[in-house]
């Protein structure tokens, strides 16, 4: 990049803001997912005007930017495809306001996710989106992607919760969508369009989210099962009998070895799959859904069933959910992770999918995941050095893909497109779909300098 | 640089899955929003090395040299990185390739030359009131002028250095009248030239147990500040020293009131050893060395304490957490004290930000680090912050007379000896005449 842009990039946010050095450039290279590409200068600003003239800037020159949180994405949202500025947002870090009356709380796109739960909870608020990267994800980035987590069973996902925005246009202009009142306003629901637009549209500078009150109580069953696809039947069941807990999580075989490997904290290796379910609300309600959860579990063969009512032993469950998604990289050092949902009636046939294309491509493939969301998170476990797996893998994944989409399902659950699922968006969206996508993109951002390579393949 | 230690980073490489859980613990990443300074880009430049992708060029050197070691990164990684000791080899190889950094060969010659690190630290002692003046709490001296064996920062506040260190007061063999035990002492340099008061309540507490204590005139440094900045040569000399002068005692254990020598002597000394027979040897003394903490919880302890009223919180040295997961034991000891009013401090086990030499180098990183924890120090109330770690003890001072806290700092040791007050000397005096006049 031309050293006169370096300098007037450093004229906006300040020369320590800006590097470009190849050491630094190497590491903003990647996100959690296995492609890297290198920008050609990472820039941090500070504020939403010192973002404005950076798009303004890299309009008048056509330059790529990739806006970038933590870098945890899962389908390589801020992987700077085609080199440009790597913006990245955490220097926006504060939270501007928590109204406890209104339940309404204003924030800056690089707070952490779970400093956020943090200072909620402790006001008796709750803000639901638990992604199970929280302690690293900054909010714009679940903004972008719109996160899921394990209580969307119940409370749904990020943008049940986005009342409005500020976002900085890729021309560089301002605007506020919605309002930090009830998000109703008299134009269309743009909130909508821009959560979940993956850093495509715009950059979003200030999130106005809604709270509710915290639960007052919750207890948590950690059911194990020597069948895979009794765990299953067991979730369509309880959905269909009325029970909503606040989550409902699935593991299986190898997803709780490798979990207990790592923690060691008596999960037993031989089990077939665990089911956690959480239920949170009024003591008297949560204690009689708890009673059916048990119920059902029992019915449908769990080998054992513990509930924990005190903290720790809440928390000591939920460690081993957490924790899976990291213990799979002892298994295998690539992990590509998918989060193709299905209508949650078709998760048992769904399993069996996944099994019959593992089998089939001979590959490693796992799934834990929020069940109770039709979300199986089918893992591949694999090694990119390995070249001739990786194309059986990619072969895998496209019929996966296809499947998914057969039993009516969707691509992206909340990991987002990214590069990772570009080339079979249009299975899901059709041709139409498609292309009013592409309409609204190139409305707003006509010289596709705003993250280019996602989203869309062209 | 051997094969070996190519496979064991090529095999932790490969293990990470760049989750970025490591950026929600690392001291260094939360104050410099780097993510080249935190595990998951440390880990991708060193195989960016390996791959031949980057040099060893001197932006590369320096952001291997801005951690901490802290071990906070590899305890949380879900996938299991072994990122701690990726960065010590990738140090080890630009030793090899590019010599030490500056800073570091400073104070690593005189560590290597006891007598000169002798000398300068008591010339420091001895001139330090010419151009220090006393900080305002009495907690320490404020530098006037850096002095040069630190690369001391000018606001920097340091305890004042011993006029004698702590070996040259005190005979080889501390004798007790009915001993039920024979340790020996490994003292570690902070002890001896920094801290003397905290290794004279270790000898003092082993006393009051009835346990005979051995000072082993000739030991050197431990050699950690050498090796995790990449010296193994240098390192290896001082180890086999060491193991030397202990190896021919007939003691039941080795004791250290030091978080990183115990780290050093249970683990790394095998590790950095290169013959079997000396590895055997190091495996031997490292299967009978304990921190004073745990020794004493393992041996049994007297716990006629007379009653002590303060409100005390503990800090746990990384090395000693992480590194030897000896946690409970000091807040065990510390509890066992009448009249104590322990609070737990936010983030207890969170890096005070020293990392050896780290803080030498980095000193506005470590200083902002240290910011956090004394400000945890603060909420808690306590009267006295008590660790297990001389470094620590250190910084926290530095951090806590800076910031104007009147709050103190001792080892866990130096509260149970005054907790057992002078119960168990008296009969024992006679016996030890005195120390040797250096
Ligand atoms: C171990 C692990 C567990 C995970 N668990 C979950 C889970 O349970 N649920 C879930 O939904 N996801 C999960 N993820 C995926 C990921 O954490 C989420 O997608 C998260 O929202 C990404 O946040 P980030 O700050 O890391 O964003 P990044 O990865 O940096 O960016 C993600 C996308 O958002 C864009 N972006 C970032 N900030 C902004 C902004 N301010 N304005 C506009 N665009 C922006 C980027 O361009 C990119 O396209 C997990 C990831 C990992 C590694
Ligand atoms: S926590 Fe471990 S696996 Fe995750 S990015 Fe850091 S080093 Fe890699
Ligand atoms: S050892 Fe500590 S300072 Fe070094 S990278 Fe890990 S967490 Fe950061």
């Amino acid at each position: 990049m031309e050293e006169m842009i370096i300098d007037r990039l450093r004229a906006i946010v300040g020369p320590s803001n800006v590097t470009t050095e190849y050491e630094d450039l190497l590491c903003y290279a990647y996100d959690a997912t296995f492609r890297e590409s290198l920008p050609a200068v990472v820039v941090k600003p500070r504020s939403t005007e010192e973002i404005s003239l950076i798009m303004r800037l890299a309009n008048e020159y056509k330059i790529p930017v990739v806006p970038r949180g933590a870098g945890t994405g899962l389908s390589g949202g801020s992987v700077p495809l085609k080199g440009g500025i790597c913006l990245v947002l955490t220097r926006l870090n504060r939270i501007l306001s928590i109204d406890k009356e209104n339940r309404v709380a204003v924030v800056e796109p690089g707070v952490i996710t779970d400093d956020f739960h943090a200072v909620t909870e402790q006001m008796g608020l709750f803000y639901p989106p638990d992604p199970a990267s929280g302690k690293t994800s900054t909010m714009g980035g679940n903004i972008a992607e719109c996160a899921g987590g394990a209580r969307g069973v119940k409370y749904g996902v990020t943008k049940d919760y986005v009342l409005g925005l500020e976002v900085v246009l890729p021309q560089g202009d301002v605007i506020t969508v919605g309002n930090p009142i009830d998000g109703e306003t008299g134009d269309y629901d743009y909130p909508l369009l821009f959560t979940g637009s993956e850093g495509t549209l715009g950059i979003i500078t200030k999130i106005m989210v809604r709270l509710i009150p915290l639960p007052p109580y919750k207890e948590t069953v950690l059911a194990i099962y020597d069948q895979l696809e009794a765990a299953g039947e067991t979730v369509s069941t309880m959905i269909k009998q009325g029970v909503i807990p606040t989550t409902l999580e699935i593991a299986d075989h190898a997803t709780i070895n490798a979990v207990e490997n790592y923690l060691a904290i008596g999960l037993p290796t031989d089990a077939q799959a665990f089911l956690l379910i959480e239920v949170d609300g009024i003591k008297d309600e949560v204690v009689r859904q708890i009673a059916i959860v048990e119920e059902t579990c029992r019915r449908f063969g769990a080998v054992s069933i513990k509930v924990a009512r005190t903290k720790e032993e809440i928390d000591k469950l939920w460690l081993a959910r957490r924790s899976i998604s990291g213990a799979c990289g002892k298994i295998s050092p690539t992990k590509i992770s998918e989060d193709a949902t299905v209508p949650r009636s078709k998760i048992p046939e769904m399993i069996k999918k996944v099994r019959e294309i593992a089998e089939k491509y001979r590959i490693k493939m796992v799934i834990f995941g929020h069940a109770g969301d039709g979300n199986l998170h089918p893992n591949v476990l694999t090694d990119k050095r390995n070249k001739e797996e990786m194309a059986r893998v990619e072969e895998a994944v496209a019929e996966l893909f296809q499947a998914t989409v057969e039993m009516g399902g969707t691509l992206s659950g909340e990991h987002g497109i990214g590069y990772m699922k570009a080339p079979f968006l249009k299975w899901e969206t059709g041709e139409t779909g498609y292309q009013v996508m592409k309409a609204i993109k190139k409305q707003l951002d006509p010289h596709n300098i705003l993250n280019p390579g996602k989203m869309f393949t062209d | 640089m051997s094969q070996g230690a190519c496979d064991l980073m090529q095999r932790e490489l490969a293990k990470c899955i760049k989750c970025g859980t490591c950026r929600s613990v690392c001291p260094v990443f939360q104050e410099v929003d780097s993510e080249a300074l935190v595990a998951r880009g440390k880990l991708r430049l060193v195989e960016a090395v390996l791959e031949g992708k980057l040099d060893y060029t001197p932006g590369f050197a320096e952001r291997m040299s801005l951690c901490l070691l802290c071990k906070a990164c590899a305890s949380a990684c879900p996938s299991g990185v072994k990122t701690d000791k990726v960065f010590v080899k990738m140090r080890e190889m630009l030793v090899e390739k590019r010599g030490l950094h500056a800073v570091k060969r400073f104070v690593f010659t005189w560590l290597k030359y006891r007598r000169i690190f002798d000398w300068s630290l008591r010339f420091g002692a001895v001139f330090q009131n010419l151009f220090l003046k006393t900080a305002q709490q009495g907690t320490g001296k404020e530098a006037r002028i850096p002095i040069p064996v630190a690369g001391l920062n000018k606001r920097r506040i340091i305890p004042p250095l011993a006029v004698r260190p702590f070996r040259s007061q005190m005979p080889e063999v501390i004798k007790v009248l009915k001993p039920r035990m024979k340790v020996a002492f490994f003292t570690g340099c902070m002890m001896n030239y920094i801290y003397p008061d905290a290794a004279h309540s270790l000898v003092n507490v082993l006393r009051k147990n009835d346990i005979e204590v051995v000072v082993p005139q000739d030991q050197q440094c431990c050699a950690t500040p050498i090796f995790t900045s990449g010296d193994e040569q240098t390192a290896r000399q001082l180890i086999q020293h060491n193991i030397k002068v202990f190896k021919g005692l007939s003691v039941d254990a080795i004791v250290t009131g030091c978080a990183s020598c115990g780290l050093a002597w249970k683990k790394e000394f095998p590790e950095i050893l290169n013959t079997r027979a000396a590895i055997r040897e190091a495996r031997k003394l490292s299967g009978k060395t304990f921190d004073i903490s745990e020794f004493l919880i393992k041996n049994g302890y007297r716990q006629d304490f007379r009653e002590v009223n303060l409100q005390v919180t503990y800090h746990d040295p990384c090395h000693l957490k992480r590194g030897q997961d000896v946690f409970k034991e000091p807040r065990e000891l510390i509890k066992a004290i009448p009249g104590i009013v322990y609070k737990e401090m936010a983030g207890a086990d969170q890096c005070c930000g020293s990392g050896g030499s780290f803080n030498l180098a980095y000193y506005d990183i470590s200083r902002g680090i240290n910011n956090r924890k004394v400000d945890n120090i603060a909420k808690s109330q306590a009267q006295v912050v008590l660790t297990g770690c001389s470094a620590c003890r250190m910084h926290i001072a530095d951090g806590l007379g800076q910031q104007g806290k009147p709050i103190q700092v001792w080892h866990t040791i130096q509260l149970l000896d005054m907790a057992y007050g002078e119960k168990g000397l008296e009969d024992e005096r006679r016996e030890n005449d005195g120390g040797d006049d250096y």
